[in-house]
């Protein structure tokens, strides 16, 4: 097979692009968010080899500090704190992708929806966004979680509840100013299918946003699950949730380690998407350099 | 109304495991809150009630929900602003001397500083910091707002802080505060660094401008350059954080007041969701939005003192 020439107007394209993100990994930042979330992954998919005990194995060792056998503790039914915080990972991690990706996909198509045909339904939709933004997250969050019942089930959905209007605004946005941008008109005028233009003069303009805020609000999902199980509105017990394990952990709160460790876990995952999160923000407007964007927990 | 439409069933949230095999008894309480009217006729008897300030009344204290909120708002409100407070010096601070040594290793210390206080969770940062300065060091006490023995001096306005102080109680003062301090830091770390990353772009956007170079032309301090010119340029956008600020901080007590006692609005508000007691909900959910809104408003204001350019316009 001979190398075909690559036109040239795609060859300054590609160029671009690759070479903004290329850029992001190259900072320790965002190689410490790589390192610690990969960790992260390693654990999920490799807890029942890694964990030494069955997290829900009770022993007659109540209580027990940190040592070489328990290398977290033991709780107050004897059970192994560390294969705990490990199986832990199996309920956050996965949840919290899956609600970033609801919310995104949810968010697109309403956002698509409003920005769409506009009127009424533009009206109705943004003005719900209005109602979730009015409150505090978690407030909304217990609301519907205590109305729903308290379940890890419940729990998921009132953190979708509270995620999905930023996406929801930020396409509506792109849809309503599509074709409306000079670059994108220039584009055209240039000779561009509409396809091209939605394709790469649009497209990769909005990609690096809802990006960005979904490496965020990665964290924040694992944040607010796990704040809402240490209310006991989300995972129950005897299940191994890292903000329910916190919670046992503030009633027997002289043994520090029940509560620390699961604590630390939660804590390391969201700094691993905050870092990487933010690297990508730099990366794609680098003249935000380490800002913050507008956004709550 | 969203309220209404849920599946929970108040009546058996709230009348026990006894009394719910009591048909008399379910009628009884159905009918004294009004749950046996259709729905329309609920939401309409609500807003009448709501305009003359009637918040209804409370499933779970038998209480007009008003009495509870305010006995319970002045003790958030202190809490709140203390903290808040707390999270704008810090967090100026902080992001003025990161964005002055740009690209430095202190500003890539606090870089890391300020994405750390973001991450934290806020309940567990509460039990560490709770596990530490009072049970290892005792610097702090414990929970609640004060020793048990005393007595929080005559009600002004709530803040035991201010009312001691008011009185001139100074011991019951001291001792308010030294219960504040920990809640309210802890509170106050997702605002910190939130804070300095604002603060650090805020004054970035504004130090490479000629009028800064004209200054230090001038001869002018360091310090009096940075404080005068830069800061007072960088200030707006740094305002309008508060709304956002504030919103974290009521979302924080929700966490926070729980493990520290705290009698405020953010257990009230645990407890009423809990409990599916809605005229509670109801009130609480519409306190914080108006209080939400308020903020937002005193914040535009506040950008308009700043910003001259904002008062024109």
């Amino acid at each position: 097979m001979s190398v075909q020439p690559v036109p040239l107007r795609f060859r300054v394209g590609f160029r671009r692009r690759p070479g903004t993100l290329g850029s992001a990994w190259r900072q320790p930042l965002a190689i410490a968010g790589m390192v610690l979330a990969g960790l992260w992954l390693i654990v999920v998919i490799f807890v029942p080899l890694i964990a030494p005990y069955d997290p829900l194995a009770q022993s007659s060792q109540l209580f027990s500090e940190p040592s070489t056998a328990h290398l977290f503790g033991t709780d107050e039914l004897g059970r192994d704190v560390f294969s705990r915080v490990l199986w832990g990972s199996r309920l956050s991690l996965p949840l919290a992708f899956f609600l970033v990706v609801m919310a995104v996909v949810v968010g697109a198509v309403l956002g698509g929806l409003a920005g769409y045909f506009g009127g009424w339904v533009d009206e109705v939709i943004m003005r719900s966004t209005d109602l979730v933004f009015a409150f505090p997250t978690i407030i909304l969050a217990m609301a519907v979680t205590a109305a729903l019942g308290p379940s890890l089930r419940n729990a998921v959905l009132a953190v979708l509840v509270v995620f999905w209007p930023s996406y929801a605004r930020v396409v509506r946005g792109l849809v309503m100013s599509l074709g409306e941008a000079d670059y994108v008109s220039a584009s055209r005028l240039l000779g561009a299918s509409s396809r091209r233009a939605l394709l790469v003069d649009v497209l990769p303009n909005v990609a690096g946003p809802v990006m960005v805020l979904a490496t965020l609000d990665l964290g924040n999902a694992v944040l607010l699950l796990a704040g809402l199980s240490f209310l006991g509105l989300g995972a129950q017990p005897p299940t191994p949730e890292w903000g329910s394990m916190v919670n046992t952990g503030t009633q027997f709160f002289q043994r520090w380690w029940m509560g620390t460790f699961p604590g630390f876990a939660i804590l390391s995952v969201v700094l691993a998407f905050n870092f990487l999160g933010d690297s990508l923000r730099d990366a794609l407007d680098p003249r935000s350099s380490w800002a913050v964007q507008g956004r709550d927990r | 109304m969203l309220t209404e439409l849920v599946p929970g069933d108040p009546a058996a949230a709230n009348l026990g495991q006894r009394a719910i095999g009591d048909p008399a008894a379910v009628q009884a309480f159905r009918e004294h809150y009004g749950l046996d009217k259709p729905l329309p006729v609920q939401y309409g008897l609500y807003l009448q009630h709501l305009v003359t300030g009637d918040l209804g009344e409370s499933e779970q204290s038998h209480r007009p929900v008003r009495t509870d909120l305010s006995e319970y708002v002045p003790a958030t409100a202190e809490l709140a602003i203390t903290s808040i407070l707390i999270a704008y010096v810090l967090g100026i601070t902080l992001g003025v001397v990161a964005a002055v040594r740009r690209n430095r290793l202190t500003d890539q210390l606090l870089r890391v500083i300020s994405l750390s206080g973001i991450s934290m969770p806020t309940f567990w940062l509460a039990l560490v910091a709770l596990y530490v300065f009072f049970f290892k060091l005792g610097w702090v006490p414990g929970s609640g707002r004060l020793d048990p023995g005393l007595l929080p001096a005559a009600h002004v306005t709530g803040l035991y802080t201010v009312d001691a102080l008011l009185s001139g109680q100074f011991d019951v003062m001291a001792n308010a505060f030294h219960h504040l301090i920990l809640p309210a830091f802890v509170l106050a770390a997702y605002n910190i660094g939130l804070l300095t990353r604002f603060t650090r772009s805020a004054v970035l956007e504004v130090i490479n401008n000629d009028y800064v170079l004209a200054a230090r032309a001038k001869g002018l301090p360091e310090r009096t350059v940075v404080l005068r010119h830069v800061l007072r340029a960088a200030l707006p956008p740094i305002i309008t954080v508060g709304g956002l600020a504030f919103a974290n901080v009521m979302t924080g007590t929700v966490l926070v007041e729980s493990i520290f006692s705290w009698p405020g609005i953010g257990q009230y508000a645990f407890h009423s969701a809990t409990t599916l007691d809605l005229p509670a909900i109801m009130g609480v959910s519409l306190f914080v939005a108006v209080v939400y809104i308020v903020v937002n408003f005193t914040v535009d204001i506040l950008y308009g003192v700043v910003d001259p350019r904002i008062r024109v316009a």
